[in-house]
């Protein structure tokens, strides 16, 4: 930063004033020789390292109110976190049913047979079909007794009650809630029940949309939050901090040079608190892995669950130290006026 | 050095602190301003270092016009002026050496020169064994001579003090004059604020004698 040049320009020497003083002030002249440029950046360089070693010493020197402050942050940051993981976990694993395009086809009861399996092939022989498998009445049986536990119970039955179902897989995934082939196959006589998904895929979406939504206004929320805790932690230090402040302010510190370690201080927060709630993110993956391991055991491992990777979490810290730095910049830009006139 | 011409200051409504006060004080003069409390003694060290704003007239400093000096200017200003304050205002939570060192860390000055300065600073008020004391572990009086140590450690090439022996006993105020009076015969412009007429008369120097916020007189010692 270049202070000096900006605070030269506006110290003006002397002006020719209207009324001339009694005793002719001397000309401007350079009260000390402009640093080089070296110079400049050497003393910048050394202003930083002191706003950056003075504000870390400054939370040492008080490791409890440090840490608790710290830990509020991490909570306070993990909570969106969390709710992040899970939502995008619930998204990949409803990505498979997004893609559900496969047409049930249950036949009138007497399709029965033959009469099925032709009503099979005439759908084979259409462009925009894949696919056709054919389940008889006793295939579903075997599967719903297998399936609900009802077994004994449907022993009781005299006739299957179930009928034939063709289960037809399109081609590519049809547009709209009733594509020609749903329609042409709903129109057919055969036809009893045409199982077609639509709405309760667009149900879906509009769920995942509403998690977006809410993760990401919960997300804002405790950034706020964040923002607020740390720079009501800021204001407090530089509440207690007034005197040295004034000292500074006496003694030619500029408002960047008096506020820095307390920008600084902020970066701190948001970096240690941020940090925080990735260990705890982390942990809370762990704790729960054991048993949703097994869980996705039981589904012979078709679902992978996505945990928190590289790059997000460096978004996060990132994030989480710009919002301590934002929030100590607010804190402290109304307590700089201090210390000067008017 | 610091010119002031028909300088007038008033707090609120109230009755002026300064009234209509002009003087002029030439660069490596050392001179006291003296007067019964309220007399305007600090108003006039805080007008000169921007701490307070005149209500009417014009003071230059360093060659400064301060009306011209704008809110963003006032920390480059501040650093040609060294301040010494009755209660010394020490940083208690560093050392000496940082303590002293402060104006030029804010200054910008390099690191080595930087240590250079800062020990030379504490060896011409003798504390030069106590760099890595804490301000409280000194006495009143050493205290006082770490926070003269930081005025000077820039050579700023004004001084100025408000009371810098108020809390002193008689043997350290001599002392702490005297080493007000040296720095004069360098060249640097030093303004002392003092109610000890024993100890001005001792030391021999330029008196601004204020009352009310009026100059009354302006008393120099003929020449030695």
């Amino acid at each position: 930063m270049t202070q000096k040049p900006q605070a030269e320009r506006n110290v003006r020497k002397s002006a020719p004033a209207p009324a001339p003083p009694p005793a002719p002030s001397a000309p401007a002249e350079p009260r000390r020789p402009r640093l080089s440029m070296r110079a400049r950046s050497a003393a910048w360089r050394d202003q930083h390292f002191y706003g950056f070693f003075s504000s870390l010493g400054r939370l040492a020197a008080r490791p409890w109110a440090t840490a608790l402050t710290v830990l509020m942050l991490g909570f306070a940051l993990a909570m969106p976190l969390l709710f992040w993981l899970a939502f995008n976990n619930a998204r990949d694993l409803s990505g498979g049913l997004r893609e559900a395009r496969e047409v049930t086809v249950f036949l009138k009861p007497e399709i029965e047979g033959k009469a099925a399996l032709d009503f099979a092939a005439d759908l084979r022989k259409r462009e925009d079909v894949a696919e056709v498998v054919v389940r008889t009445p006793e295939q579903g049986l075997a599967e719903f007794r297998q399936l609900s536990g009802f077994g004994d119970a449907l022993d009781i039955l005299k006739d299957n009650p179930l009928p034939n179902v063709l289960v037809v897989t399109p081609r590519s995934v049809p547009d709209g809630d009733n594509p020609p082939l749903v329609a042409e196959i709903r129109a057919d006589a055969r036809a009893d029940l045409v199982q077609y998904d639509a709405t309760w895929r667009r149900r879906l979406s509009d769920i995942l949309g509403f998690g977006e939504r809410a993760v990401a206004v919960i997300a804002a929320l405790l950034a706020l939050a964040t923002l607020l805790v740390i720079g009501n932690t800021v204001r407090m230090d530089i509440q207690a901090r007034t005197e040295e402040i004034a000292v500074m302010q006496l003694i030619g510190a500029s408002d960047g040079f008096v506020r820095r370690p307390f920008l600084y201080s902020g970066l701190w927060y948001g970096l240690f608190g941020g940090a925080l709630a990735l260990i705890i993110v982390i942990g809370a993956e762990f704790a729960i892995a054991g048993p949703l391991d097994r869980l996705l055991a039981s589904y012979d491992h078709r679902l992978a669950l996505s945990g928190l990777d590289i790059v997000s979490a460096v978004v996060v810290i990132a994030a989480s130290s710009l919002l301590g730095w934002a929030g100590a910049f607010l804190a402290s830009a109304r307590h700089m006026a201090a210390g000067h006139p008017e | 050095m610091i010119h002031f011409d028909k300088v007038s200051k008033r707090y609120g409504a109230g009755q002026d602190a300064l009234s209509e006060v002009s003087f002029e004080i030439d660069a490596g003069e050392v001179v006291f301003v003296t007067g019964h409390s309220g007399a305007g003694k600090s108003t006039l060290l805080k007008l000169i270092g921007l701490v307070e704003r005149p209500t009417r007239g014009q003071i230059t400093v360093n060659h400064a016009q301060l009306s011209n000096v704008r809110r963003r200017g006032i920390p480059q200003l501040r650093r040609d002026i060294g301040m010494v304050f009755q209660d010394h205002r020490l940083l208690t939570d560093r050392t000496v050496f940082d303590n002293v060192a402060l104006p030029m860390i804010i200054a910008g000055t390099s690191r080595e020169e930087i240590g250079k300065r800062v020990r030379a600073a504490l060896d011409k008020v003798g504390l030069l064994s106590k760099e890595k004391s804490s301000p409280t572990e000194l006495s009143a009086g050493e205290q006082q001579r770490v926070g003269i140590a930081r005025a000077i450690v820039a050579k700023p090439p004004v001084i100025i003090a408000d009371e810098p022996t108020g809390n002193l006993d008689p043997q350290l105020s001599a002392e702490i004059m005297n080493l007000f009076a040296e720095f004069g015969a360098v060249g640097t412009t030093v303004l002392i604020a003092s109610h000890d007429l024993h100890l001005i008369k001792r030391i021999g120097k330029r008196v601004l004698i204020l009352d009310h916020g009026k100059l009354i007189d302006d008393y120099r010692p003929a020449a030695p």
